[in-house]
């Protein structure tokens, strides 16, 4: 899907990174909860119990429900901003 | 007017609970049984401590009461389930090549008590668990050990005293706050919501029994408060899928170097433990620290134990800690639980004092209690754990 | 290596909201050294957040009048001599010294004062679906938009209580999605026990008129007494299903319709962020007819442990003129605890005003009762531990109905957010009168999850 941002905000310098493996171009200053919304990419991690799709709920770093990880260690994909090169893979079950 | 039942147990730990389970199966159904907790149900020490089933064969009679204990709680799981029961079995790891001598000594002991425990050189090791730290010389694996949640097998407990008993009446925020007696015979209680006359009164109250002793005009018993820290990771960050503990963690938790509960200068201690949860989560102990009934964490020996288990599994350095508390242990002074009547008072019965044991030895704890009550044969031998060993 | 993480001040602030900046400002001016600590990347707090250095909002998301106080108050920010530590999660504190966590690292920062301004988050009621990707809380989707600049999707539902909503709408209608309903569960008549709080005040009634406006103009109609009954969809929301509620927000499952939607927002009024204070030792108040609790603080905005000082959503929810008024009064309050200078009347009376209008308007849009009969015996209703509604009301039938009890009874709470999101409605919900006190929260430290070696190379206090 195209055209997830609002256009006329001025374009910052694009940001590569890898999620579950598939390349992603943000902006610089996306976190990667919304790097990946803009990429419509809405579930971040599966739930403990039973997988169920999981995806920001607060956007604020309070519900801990956008838990991905990255490069290795569990985070908060919407209280971190993107960073070239990283890898980001789904939170939960492994 | 007061109610009336048949038996009431104070405390809804996990002795409680487990008490409540045994005396539904072993006495009469028509038994008018009550338990009643000051807060939640589970709500203090057993809501606040790790889930840890194991089996010391520092003895035959320890591994009778340990092993015995840990069948019950198998036993449990298969007839009700719902409490993350994990057959993890458990590893006992060594820092250095010190510490890999205990491996032969505690092997003998399980050997000696007809069980068995295999030494893994650090290759066998690192297939089962390969996130520890690759300088770790090897460990001693003991398949016979697991894991809980305790908190939610109380709930099991309960249920199925129930199914035995349903007059099992459970009360949460209902303290005793008196011991009705009269000629050396208990009457009943006092609680937040009326009198009960009861003529027999289990004191399964954990750090707090002396103080239920001291309601009955008994002397103090001689528990005391054993602080430990702990801390849990988030979900899915664990590099762990066996109950870990340092093999110096048998001679820190139980050993018989002699400790004096009442020193105020105590600086405490810690050995690892580190405990996966169903959820891929970590939970890490233990440390050890008497400061009365204080229950502020204690930073330093928190950041000591944390580090210490980041020298065995270093990818928990990373993991997010969600959460740290302090659970009491209730500490007997000569290490062994009380169970069993009271001699003081005839109808005052004790379930107390299980220090870092309480979970795994709670299902014998209750079995035995109720089959003194009931005044059958016991499955092991009891009398160890006879209160009267306390009396004046 | 811990020796160069620490940092000094005179005053500590947590928290670049309007509070926050509003007494950082004040402080700054008058020659203290202070640091504000932010978890968010930049200024601003929920209210006046800011996109992304690098992109500029030269009008394409629509503000309402009250933002040029924003504008203002973050140019000043800006250029004042404060230090802003932004991506940083304060975990631990005691009077005069504040933990953080930034990329990964532990510092300290020593102060003689504290402020504490870290504001409010979303009071989420669950009900069926709210867990599918795609269902956020209305907090999620301003930050989405205004803090992002990102289009949140084509065919929106907004639904809650509070005034909330109307910045929630008009931050989707900027970004072009299509808003299929606001629906407020207040009704209207309960709603106008607010205007005593709008009217004496022009600030807000002219607020209130540019929200009237720019709904209007979009063709949006606020349906009062309706709300979400649920959601559905296949790996993300598809389908909403909305409804009727009765006078107490009890749904009338009768009035049920189902509508296409790609997102929906949902905010049912605002909780303090009164963690930091709690384990500060702050005495906190609840606030009488269910809005939660909130730090007590004095004329001055001092809490109850000295040298602390608490301004803005922590001390009750009131929104950006409150917040400004207190973070300002908090300041003079330290100013005067340093220096002997008088508070000015001015300052303080500004204060209690924009407090006393702002309590109004809380009044008006208490969580109604009803609300707590949307979640179904399945629906999940602690996200971080996935524990049912039926488990939920197990646990507190026999571990008993406390908070603590609940939460050993079936782990309720016990997941990364500790008790954020569920608490504030889980005894409601799992048996106890709404309206009754919940039980405060136990705070233990990290007071936000951070790192094992964050906590074990915190600098010594
Ligand atoms: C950090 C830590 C780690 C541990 N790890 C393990 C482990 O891995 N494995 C293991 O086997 N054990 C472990 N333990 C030990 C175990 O937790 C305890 O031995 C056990 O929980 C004690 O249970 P209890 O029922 O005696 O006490 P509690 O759970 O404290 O129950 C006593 C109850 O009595 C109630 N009560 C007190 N006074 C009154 C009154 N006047 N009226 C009414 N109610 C009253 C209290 O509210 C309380 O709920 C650990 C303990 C700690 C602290
Ligand atoms: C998403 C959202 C949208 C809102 N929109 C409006 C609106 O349009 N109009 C209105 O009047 N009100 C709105 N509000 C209400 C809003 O809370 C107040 O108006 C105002 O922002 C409150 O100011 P404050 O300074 O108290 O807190 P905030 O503005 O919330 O600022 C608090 C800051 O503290 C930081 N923080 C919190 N805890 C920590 C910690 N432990 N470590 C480090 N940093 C921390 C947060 O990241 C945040 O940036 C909104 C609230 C939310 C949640
Ligand atoms: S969405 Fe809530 S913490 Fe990220």
């Amino acid at each position: 899907m195209t055209n997830t941002r609002i256009p006329g905000l001025g374009e910052r310098p694009p940001v590569e990174f890898t999620f579950a493996s598939r390349s992603v171009v943000a902006q610089a200053g996306d976190s990667i909860a919304m790097a990946l919304w803009a990429t419509c990419d809405l579930t971040l991690r599966q739930s403990s119990r039973d997988g169920a799709p999981r995806g920001v709920l607060c956007n604020m770093g309070i519900c801990y429900e956008c838990l991905v990880v990255v490069d290795g260690v569990t985070v908060r994909a919407c209280t971190t901003l993107v960073r070239a090169g990283m890898h980001v893979e789904l939170g939960g079950k492994p | 007017m007061a109610e009336t039942a048949d038996l009431i147990v104070v405390g809804g730990g996990i002795i409680g609970c487990a008490a409540v389970q045994h005396l539904a199966q072993l006495l009469p159904r028509s038994t008018r049984m009550v338990l009643c907790d000051r807060g939640a149900i589970a709500g203090a020490t057993s809501g606040s401590c790790m889930g840890h089933l194991m089996v010391t064969p520092d003895d035959a009679q320890e591994y009778a009461f340990t092993a015995r204990s840990v069948q019950l709680w198998r036993e449990l799981n298969e007839r009700h389930g719902g409490f993350d029961y994990n057959p993890t079995g458990a590893l006992y790891l060594a820092d250095d090549a010190a510490d890999i001598e205990l491996f032969a000594v505690l092997r003998q002991q399980f050997i000696d008590c007809g069980d068995r425990a295999d030494i893994l050189d650090a290759k066998q090791l690192r297939e089962l668990e390969p996130g520890l730290a690759f300088d770790l010389p090897g460990a001693l694996f003991y398949p016979g050990d697991g894991v809980v949640l305790p908190m939610l097998a109380c709930r099991a407990m309960l249920q199925e005293a129930r199914l035995h008993n349903p007059n099992v009446s459970v009360r949460p925020n209902c303290a005793i706050f008196g011991v009705r007696r009269a000629h050396g015979r208990v009457l009943g209680v006092d609680t937040a919501m009326g009198p009960i006359d009861a003529p027999i009164v289990v004191n399964a109250t954990g750090v707090w029994a002396p103080d239920l002793a001291e309601m009955a005009g008994q002397p103090r018993l001689p528990i005391y408060p054993r602080a430990g820290n702990l801390a849990i990771t988030g979900h899915h960050v664990t590099p762990i899928k066996t109950q870990l503990l340092e093999v110096s963690y048998i001679r820190f938790a139980h050993g018989t170097a002699k400790v004096d509960p009442t020193r105020t200068d105590d600086l405490g201690g810690h050995a690892v433990n580190m405990q996966p949860q169903t959820n891929g989560g970590c939970l890490i102990g233990s440390t050890r620290q008497f400061r009365g009934m204080d229950r502020t964490l204690n930073r330093e020996l928190l950041h000591r134990s944390l580090l210490r288990a980041q020298r065995y599994a270093p990818g928990l350095a990373a993991a997010p800690i969600v959460r740290t508390w302090v659970g009491l242990r209730p500490f007997s002074i000569d290490k062994h639980p009380l169970i069993g009547p009271w001699p003081g008072l005839e109808g005052m019965w004790i379930a107390a004092g299980h220090e870092g044991l309480g979970i795994s030895l709670a299902p014998i704890t209750g079995l035995l209690l109720a089959q003194q009550i009931a005044g059958v044969k016991t499955a092991i031998d009891h009398r160890p754990y006879l209160p009267a060993r306390f009396a004046p | 290596m811990s020796a160069d993480r620490v940092l000094q001040a005179d005053v500590g602030i947590v928290g670049a909201g309007p509070a926050g900046m509003a007494a950082a400002n004040v402080l700054a001016a008058a020659g203290l050294r202070v640091v504000v600590l932010d978890e968010g990347h930049r200024a601003g707090g929920q209210i006046f957040r800011q996109l992304p250095v690098g992109s500029h909002n030269a009008g394409a998301i629509a503000e309402p009048p009250s933002h040029h106080h924003g504008h203002a108050l973050l140019a000043t920010f800006d250029q004042s001599r404060v230090t802003l530590r932004c991506g940083a999660s304060v975990w631990d504190a005691r009077p005069g010294r504040l933990w953080f966590e930034q990329d990964g690292a532990s510092w300290l920062l020593r102060c003689r004062h504290i402020v504490l301004a870290p504001g409010a988050y979303d009071r989420c009621i669950p009900f069926p679906g709210w867990t599918l990707p795609g269902v956020l809380t209305a907090g999620a989707l301003q930050v989405m938009v205004r803090g992002f600049g990102i289009v949140p999707g084509k065919r929106a539902i907004v639904a809650g209580s509070g005034p909330l909503l109307l910045p929630t709408v008009t931050a989707l209608l900027s970004a072009g999605v299509h808003v299929v309903a606001a629906l407020e569960a207040s009704s209207r008549w309960r709603a106008l026990r607010a205007l005593p709080g709008v009217l004496g005040n022009g600030a807000r009634l002219s607020e209130a008129f540019w929200y009237a406006r720019q709904l209007l103009k979009a063709g949006v109609r606020l349906r009062w007494g309706w709300t979400i009954f649920g959601c559905e969809g296949d790996g993300r929301v598809q389908r909403a299903i909305i409804g009727k509620v009765d006078r107490s927000g009890r749904p009338r499952r009768e009035t049920a319709q189902t509508v296409d939607v790609d997102v929906v927002g949902a905010g049912f009024g605002l909780v303090p962020s009164i963690e930091l204070g709690l384990h500060l030792g702050c005495t906190s108040r609840w606030h009488e007819g269910g809005a939660g609790h909130a730090l007590v603080v004095d004329a001055e905005q001092r809490t109850s442990v000295e040298n602390v000082f608490a301004a803005g959503e922590i001390c009750g929810i009131g929104g950006a003129e409150v917040a400004m008024a207190e973070g300002h009064l908090a300041a003079h309050a330290v100013l005067h605890a340093v220096r002997g200078t008088a508070v000015p009347v001015a300052v303080r009376k500004k204060a209690r005003r924009e407090r006393g209008a702002a309590d109004a308007m809380l009044r008006a849009f208490a969580p109604l009762p009803g609300l707590h009969e949307l979640a179904q015996a399945d629906t999940v209703v602690c996200r971080c531990e996935d524990v049912t509604l039926a488990t939920a009301q197990a646990a507190a039938a026999l571990y008993g109905s406390s908070l603590r009890a609940i939460k050993v009874g079936c782990r309720a709470g016990m997941g990364p957010c500790q008790a954020r999101i569920c608490g504030p409605s889980l005894q409601a919900l799992a048996g106890r009168e709404p309206t009754r006190a919940m039980d405060l929260p136990v705070v233990q430290v990290p007071l936000k999850a951070v790192r094992s070696e964050t906590i074990v190379n915190a600098p010594p206090a």
